[in-house]
């Protein structure tokens, strides 16, 4: 297939499986606008813990939030870490809606390796939520509302960026099943181009959606 | 370029950190602070001229020194140290950020046009 012959809409193709772009404006905005909410909600919760506000808002839970924030657990996990659970929750929700925006609107197959770490930010974000309600339930003892909030949110951000990560990893198998070439999965990789990468390219958005 | 733009905001609010943090008292903070925040905001402002347009990757450095910084200079951490830990590991993502990050890289351009 020649460059030449590509149309100017391209970047806005649907991409089989799905009936939609998962890289397309319309689907990242709303990831990025959500992990900000999730950042500014973290912000709130670190200056607590660094002792900068005197008291967490919680509607539900009475002094739950203070009891969760200040545990053991959460003592411990500092002392390990050497920073506070909600301040590392700031820093992974920012990097979601930083990776969630940059990149172009076809950027599953222009830029994979962008797509690859926004997947990494944002998947074992969501586990880590679920770990950290699971310790709030069986550890602590208590509940944080604002924790509760958070993780919901890192969940709602795994659902809606799967589809994107899918198509990347599957451009990407498609190119090593075409080839067999792993200087040509590199490439692809890092979105450098070729005729092969192209014909890839094609050949998932040519499949049939579901 | 929106990428260098948020780096030079994460700068602002490093320099700005030791008063939020309440260490102004140090001289330490506030000057290293503010030679830090500096020396990111400049690579973010060369990163707009083209013969220096990859600059911005050089705060991937400045960023991990910070960030060890932060993480080792006192055990646990502090408040001020472990904003430095946070703002370190952020502006390790975003110095990886291209500057037309929102456009098709240059070798997809021709075809795609310059959406």
């Amino acid at each position: 297939m020649s460059h030449a012959t590509l149309p100017v809409d391209d970047l806005h193709r649907n991409v089989p499986p799905y009936d939609h772009n998962p890289s397309a404006w319309s689907q990242r905005i709303p990831i990025c606008i959500l992990a900000f909410v999730a950042a500014a909600i973290s912000t709130h919760l670190s200056l607590y813990q660094w002792g900068l506000i005197e008291t967490a808002w919680d509607p539900f839970f009475g002094s739950g939030t203070a009891d969760v924030l200040k545990s053991k657990t959460a003592t411990q996990m500092y002392a390990m870490l050497g920073i506070h659970d909600a301040a590392l929750g700031v820093l992974a929700y920012l990097g979601d809606a930083i990776l969630g925006f940059a990149g172009s609107a076809r950027r599953w197959q222009y830029r994979p390796w962008l797509v690859i770490l926004f997947g990494i930010d944002v998947i074992p974000l969501g586990i880590v939520s679920v770990v950290l309600v699971l310790i709030q339930a069986f550890i602590v003892g208590s509940w944080c509302f604002l924790c509760l909030v958070t993780a919901v949110i890192s969940l709602i951000l795994v659902y809606w960026a799967w589809d994107e990560v899918r198509a990347s990893l599957t451009y990407l198998w498609i190119v090593w099943k075409q080839n067999h070439d792993s200087r040509l999965l590199w490439d692809a990789f890092w979105g450098n181009r070729c005729e092969a990468i192209d014909r890839a390219a094609e050949t998932l958005l040519s499949r049939g959606t579901a | 370029m929106w990428g260098r733009v948020v780096e030079i905001m994460t700068a602002v609010w490093l320099a700005i950190s030791p008063f939020v943090f309440r260490v102004q008292g140090s001289e330490s903070f506030v000057l290293i602070d503010s030679l830090v925040a500096l020396l990111v905001a400049i690579l973010a402002g060369l990163s707009y001229w083209h013969p220096t347009r990859h600059a911005h990757l050089l705060n991937l450095v400045v960023a991990s020194g910070l960030t060890l910084w932060g993480r080792f200079a006192e055990i646990p951490p502090p408040p001020i140290h472990q904003n430095h830990i946070v703002v370190g590991l952020f502006l390790l993502m975003i110095a990886i950020i291209p500057n037309d990050a929102s456009r098709p890289p240059l070798a997809w351009r021709s075809s795609a046009g310059s959406h």
